[in-house]
């Protein structure tokens, strides 16, 4: 009778591998196996003609990247793009949130129009960002027209292409940013808001000492997702200017795309791969470091 | 409590200025669809939609192959999703439900995942594809999709299953109930809601997904919405208004279902970040 109930036991223990197994084969084949494979790729010559070989050249494409002024403008150009990209849009979506937080009339259609830019397909967004930005006939420089600030050269000029793709980013990003600190303000028990304002606090003091703390977790988490997401990007950056004006446009993983796809090197745009996702798990790790923390203190 | 007039005032200034440049690229794309070329590129834009412009903008929109687009858009996306889900579910069922060596590395593997580009994977995908014979398939493009909407959609049915009472499975698991019976037809009534959330956010990523499918589709027929209009940058045959309308056609469904589990997708993506 004892032999059953072991073998059972031991069956049992095994089941919650049985549930994990098929999902984790499928990262593992179309995720995990494609990143170890871009590691090995660095480390060769391959080329797009033939990307199923190529020999091993040691570290190669690492030295042609630092030795290749593209490479710092991509990676100055990533670490601006994603910081501002942050501030701006944790910062906007930060005050829609706080704008939108009490009820006013109209308050479900105004909510429901903020989130539009989240909402779009980036392609979509992009075409009409494309139209807005259009040299002779788009909007934006009958804007600035009108303003008598002239003509900009919005996606063409070195000056004005990334700052350009910064408004369209914070527009798409601000509204997952408000969404967030929305949930996050209904945290803020409105008592102690009522208290600070009978004693006299006025509308930034009580901003700055009653519900600032209460949602500055939030705003952190947030930012590092912002941050993950700005290093990630692709679609509107390559779409709306394709990296350039010369390669002022281009972050690291649109200098992934080109270098594979138009110079047909495999082998260096899996190097920039490498660095960029050397980047992206700095911020990963950022994150955690934050989290471990904050479960330490919330432990206390 | 009286409130300041001159805040409320300020505030009632900022709503509108935030409302206007979150809303106005969407009106605008409505407002050139309706235009026609001629008033877009010579007379200049008429702001105000023009609707008697319809009949002809649906004309215009007949030229472009937007339905065999958007067809296969629907293919894509509906193809992630099950996949998402069915594996999604299962993957999170397991770790709700089970503590077993190696749960916290499966939590990071799926952090992991979100913070890996896509356009880093997109070349080795594209070499591995080579190899499998899935390259100009759709099929291997929603393999593709899956790899990164199956993580969310993972922690999205564990955080909901999380919120289940383990009692709710006892008397089914005493009974001899097949784990998977109980996942779908215990579990799942009960966490319909995030269901439906994880189904929209695997549904719309691969709705609007463009680098997998830019790089792994070559055929023109095969081609989602978001190539085919990417197609148009930089192409003047097509007319303008044509273009925006195809991208408005392609939008109003994101936007419709975004906008209707917007608190749901909001919990689950930032739930994936803290949890890990």
């Amino acid at each position: 009778m004892s032999t059953p109930t072991i073998s059972r036991q031991r069956l049992t223990a095994l089941v919650p591998y049985a549930f994990v197994a098929v999902p984790l084969a499928y990262l593992g084949v179309f995720m995990f196996w494609p990143l170890l494979r871009q590691m090995w790729m660095s480390l060769t010559d391959t080329r797009l003609m033939n990307p199923t070989k190529g020999d091993f050249i040691g570290l190669e494409n690492y030295r042609h990247l630092l030795a290749d002024p593209q490479f710092y403008t991509s990676l100055h150009v990533t670490v601006v793009y994603t910081l501002l990209t942050v501030i701006f849009g944790v910062g906007l979506g930060t005050i829609s949130a706080l704008a939108i937080n009490r009820p006013f009339p109209g308050r479900t259609i105004v909510r429901a129009v903020l989130l539009f830019g989240w909402a779009v397909p980036n392609v979509a967004a992009t075409l009409i960002w494309l139209w807005i930005y259009n040299g002779p006939s788009g909007v934006a420089n009958e804007l600035t027209e009108w303003l008598g600030l002239g003509r900009v050269q919005w996606l063409t000029s070195i000056d004005m292409a990334l700052p350009s793709i910064m408004i369209v980013t914070v527009w798409q990003v601000a509204p997952f940013v408000m969404l967030v600190m929305l949930a996050a303000l209904q945290s803020v028990p409105d008592e102690v808001r009522e208290a600070a304002r009978v004693d006299g606090a006025d509308a930034l003091n009580v901003f700055r000492n009653v519900t600032l703390p209460y949602i500055l977790p939030t705003m952190q988490l947030v930012s590092l997702l912002v941050a993950v997401w700005s290093i990630r990007r692709f679609e509107i950056i390559y779409l709306l200017t394709g990296g350039g004006p010369i390669g002022s446009t281009s972050t690291l993983v649109v200098q992934i795309r080109l270098t594979a796809f138009e110079d047909y090197d495999l082998g260096l745009a899996s190097a920039y791969g490498a660095v960029g996702l050397v980047l992206a798990l700095l911020v990963a790790l950022v994150h955690f470091i934050f989290e471990r923390r904050r479960a330490r203190v919330m432990s206390k | 409590m009286k409130r300041n007039p001159l805040l409320s005032l300020s505030r009632g200034l900022l709503i509108v200025i935030l409302a206007t440049f979150a809303g106005f690229p969407v009106y605008w794309m409505a407002s050139t669809a309706l235009n026609v070329n001629s008033q877009l590129f010579n007379t200049g834009q008429v702001p105000w939609p023009q609707l008697g412009n319809l009949p002809e903008l649906l004309s215009e929109l007949a030229q472009v192959p937007i339905l065999r687009w958007l067809m296969n858009t629907g293919l894509i996306a509906a193809g992630t999703t099950v996949f998402s889900l069915t594996l999604g579910s299962v993957l999170g069922y397991a770790l709700s439900r089970f503590r077993f060596q190696g749960r916290g590395a499966i939590g990071f593997l799926l952090f992991m995942t979100q913070v890996i580009p896509e356009a880093l994977i997109v070349v080795p995908l594209y070499a591995i594809f080579i190899t499998l014979g899935l390259l100009n398939n759709l099929w291997g493009l929603v393999l593709a999709n899956v790899g990164f909407s199956l993580p969310v959609a993972a922690f999205i049915l564990k955080g909901a299953m999380d919120a289940i009472p383990y009692e709710v499975e006892e008397s089914a698991i005493i009974d001899n109930c097949p784990r998977l019976g109980i996942l779908s037809f215990v579990i799942f009534p009960l966490i319909a809601p995030s269901l439906a959330a994880a189904a929209v956010i695997s549904f719309f990523a691969g709705w609007n997904e463009f680098l997998f499918a830019a790089t792994f589709l070559m055929d023109r027929e095969l081609w989602p919405t978001s190539v085919g209009l990417a197609s148009f940058i930089g192409q003047y045959e097509t007319p303008l208004s044509a273009v925006m309308g195809a991208a408005l056609v392609f939008s109003i469904p994101a936007v419709a279902f975004f906008l209707l589990v917007q608190r749901k997708i909001v919990a689950g993506l930032t739930s994936g970040a803290v949890k890990g």
